[in-house]
């Protein structure tokens, strides 16, 4: 046990200590924001104005004012108050509150119109055209005289940048409404009704359990997102430590120490302190990442309210944090010992990130098994996915999140879960044994079947 | 629990070890006495690493038994052995004295303690100003010292060097084979492998030669080199070397810088050599009776089992 402590130690004192450690603790959560927030934000991001001309062919020009009124407005947020702006978004639902958000980056359109009834159509093309050519205009539109009474005729959009999607359709959608506008008053609909009656509706949601009791109205989300950042967690995790599981255990044999130590302990008690020692690396930075996160989270919630803005309830129970480590330790450690199985199958960390790239795939096929268990948590192929070890521990936390299982079979897909650690491991152990003492030659599968059991 | 009194360290009783069809160690059967140094010799790939490997407990005899200090191995058993593989090294990126007190720990050996025999012993190695860098800092022969502080740390009964001086300078051979003859005067046992005669004849009371998976020779050195018999002669000349071809006369020729060792044929008579060499007109500046080197006793050995 003293030896087992001492491997432990130096594991997790010789990792915890150095500058990269330190480093990627920092930069982890900085890195994780760049890779996934900013992308989203560049891709919204538009960084100077539209200038539009509209061509307006209907009878008075009756289109240009709401289309020019509709692009300009909306595409101005600065002119705002912001406050208004967060309220509005909070009474939307969610889709128009990301559009909103979306918009906050967007350039604004210069609308400006073009009289085109007193000359010739091919005239004016070619003189826009050179102003786009020139680098006056981004494009200019074109609206056909019969729009409003003919659905076949079509407005044409003439632009430098075809790959500008944001903006094209935000001047499809301006120019939609302003069509559907003309339409209802031209068949009588007063301005007001119109409001009125375009108003949307909202569903609302309650969850009724297996005892048939309704519960609080709840948000999908959080029963949506919980299982995916568990399933992220682990595969986050796996990623940045199953490599370092892998080394540590190539380590004695890439630096040979590996018969200095068998004359001292048990190659099981070396094998298993280091995959405890890096496990509580990894437990280490996950935690600070966590508590970072969690801290960030209640200062955010609390500016939230004290601006008079009460934060989205999140309906989750208590057992389903206990749950949720539960399953991640599961999560991390099957696919942690086959990290293991791999180092002590190959001679050095290289060798061993090639054969370790299934791994990853057996991960992602975990992950994308939560979409059809989402959808429906009880049917035989959910129940049978939640068994099997390298799926079970994202899949039952999707289906304890949705619609709690039986008790036993939690119990069950945890139990199995474990008994295939306590296998591989087993598994492992034998072949490290064997393997460590085999210097300069990757072990071919037979010759690891053998050593599994001679072992 | 009283330990029975044995003067063996290690009894090695008819063990057999096989890695699929190749047998490495066959019906080896050695004892190493309390308080010696024993010489584990053979060519490579003999069997000598397997050997080694089944006593201190890293692998496992196919059959046959092996007892130490009168037991069958357990791991507090191992905590009284000092183990420097052939194969060894050290964690690179690991400062040399935390790396000392770690191998101390997996002994062990309680912390203060450690740390003070760690000072003693760079101390003593000449290498208390690398306590603080890492090993990768360390040349290779810094590196092998710090290896063989790993095996008497813990001050071990049974001390097993496997190739403890390979690729290192004079100074330093000269300086750790003190420390192998200090070790044995404290009383230790410690067994000695290599296949390097030269040394394991200056250190060596007991030598056991294995070739090919099998004892060829066990005894002391003395006892081994009586046994080859004085039919060694040490001869410097000038002239017709056509005599030492006979092979009636001559089993075999070992040349120096300035003088010829050779080992007389079976029955050969050493004066007749002599009679013959002075006959056909040689000048003959030295001619000695010696015992054979554990060089020559292996290379005839080895080459006869062929």
């Amino acid at each position: 046990m003293t030896k087992f402590l001492a491997i432990v130690k130096r594991e997790y004192v010789q990792r915890v200590r150095t500058k990269l450690f330190v480093i990627m603790t920092i930069l982890g959560p900085v890195l994780l924001m760049v890779f996934t927030v900013v992308p989203t934000m560049l891709m919204s991001v538009k960084t100077e104005d539209t200038r539009l001309a509209v061509i307006d062919q209907t009878e008075g020009a009756k289109l240009f004012p709401a289309v020019q009124g509709t692009l300009m407005k909306t595409e101005r947020p600065r002119d705002k108050n912001a406050k208004v702006e967060i309220v509005d978004a909070v009474n939307d639902n969610t889709q128009q509150r990301m559009e909103k958000a979306g918009q906050n980056f967007n350039g604004g359109f210069v609308v400006t119109y073009v009289e085109g009834r007193n000359r010739p159509l091919e005239d004016l093309k070619r003189e826009l055209n050179g102003r786009i050519g020139k680098g006056e205009l981004e494009g200019y539109l074109i609206i056909p005289p019969d729009i409003l009474l003919n659905s076949n005729v079509k407005p044409i959009y003439y632009c430098r940048n075809l790959s500008d999607l944001p903006s094209q359709s935000q001047i499809e959608r301006a120019l939609n409404d302003a069509v559907r506008k003309q339409r209802l008053t031209a068949a009588g609909v007063s301005e007001e009704a119109l409001e009125r009656l375009s108003q949307r509706v909202d569903l609302e949601v309650y969850p009724v359990n297996e005892k048939g009791e309704e519960g609080a109205r709840g948000s999908g989300i959080a029963g949506f997102a919980l299982p995916f950042i568990l399933a992220f967690l682990i595969y986050i995790t796996v990623l940045l430590y199953g490599q370092v599981v892998l080394g540590a255990v190539v380590e004695e044999k890439e630096t040979r120490i590996a018969e200095i130590l068998f004359s001292s302990v048990k190659s099981f008690t070396l094998m298993l302190g280091k995959l405890i020692g890096v496990s509580l690396v990894a437990l280490t930075q996950l935690g600070i990442w966590v508590l970072a996160f969690g801290a960030l989270t209640v200062v955010g919630a609390n500016a939230l309210r004290s601006s008079g803005f009460d934060s989205v309830g999140f309906q989750i129970p208590p057992t389903f944090f206990i749950y949720l480590f539960v399953f991640f330790a599961l999560g991390y450690f099957i696919y942690a010992t086959l990290y293991v199985l791999v180092g002590s199958m190959v001679t050095t960390t290289q060798e061993g990130g090639q054969v370790a790239m299934p791994i990853i795939f057996l991960l992602m096929a975990g992950l994308y098994m939560a979409f059809p268990v989402m959808r429906s948590p009880n049917s035989s192929f959910s129940i049978w996915i939640s068994m099997v070890p390298f799926f079970s521990p994202i899949v039952m936390l999707v289906r304890i999140v949705t619609q709690t299982p039986p008790l036993w079979q939690i119990a069950l897909s945890m139990l199995i879960c474990i008994v295939s650690i306590c296998l591989l491991l087993w598994l492992a152990a034998r072949v490290y044994r064997v393997g460590m003492l085999m210097y300069g030659k990757k072990a071919t599968i037979p010759e690891v079947m053998r050593w599994v059991r001679q072992a | 629990m009283t330990a029975p009194i044995v003067s063996s360290t290690v009894l090695v009783d008819n063990v057999t070890k096989s890695f699929g069809e190749f047998t490495a160690v066959n019906r080896l059967s050695l004892e190493v006495r309390a308080g010696r140094i024993f010489g584990l010799l053979g060519p490579n790939g003999a069997g000598k690493t397997t050997t080694i490997r089944m006593i201190v407990n890293i692998t496992a005899p196919d059959s046959g038994q092996i007892k130490i200090f009168g037991q069958t191995i357990t791991p507090e058993l191992q905590d009284r052995i000092g183990y420097l593989p052939e194969e060894r090294g050290l964690y690179k990126k690991m400062k040399v004295g935390e790396q000392l007190k770690f191998f101390a720990e997996l002994k062990n050996i309680k912390a203060k303690e450690a740390d003070r025999r760690i000072d003693q012993w760079l101390a003593k190695l000449n290498l208390s100003e690398w306590k603080m860098k890492k090993s990768m800092e360390l040349s290779k022969g810094m590196q092998q010292k710090i290896q063989f502080i790993t095996s008497v740390l813990h001050e071990p009964d049974l001390v097993i060097l496997d190739e403890p001086f390979s690729g290192l300078d004079p100074v330093n051979v000269k300086l750790l084979k003190g420390i192998v003859l200090e070790l044995k005067a404290s009383g230790k046992t410690i067994i000695f492998s290599t296949h390097q005669m030269e040394v394991a004849e200056e250190i060596c009371d007991d030598i056991c030669l294995i070739n090919r998976s099998q004892k060829i020779l066990q005894g002391s050195i003395r006892e081994v080199k009586r046994s080859f018999g004085h039919n060694s002669v040490a001869l410097r000349f000038e002239g017709d070397e056509s005599v030492l071809n006979d092979p009636t006369l001559v089993a075999d020729i070992k040349r120096s810088a300035d003088e010829i060792e050779v080992l007389l044929a079976k029955d050969a008579d050493a004066q007749l050599l002599l009679k013959r060499l002075i006959d056909s007109g040689a000048f003959v500046g030295k001619f000695e009776m010696i015992e054979p080197s554990l060089n020559t006793i292996f290379i005839a050995k080895v080459t006869e089992a062929v």
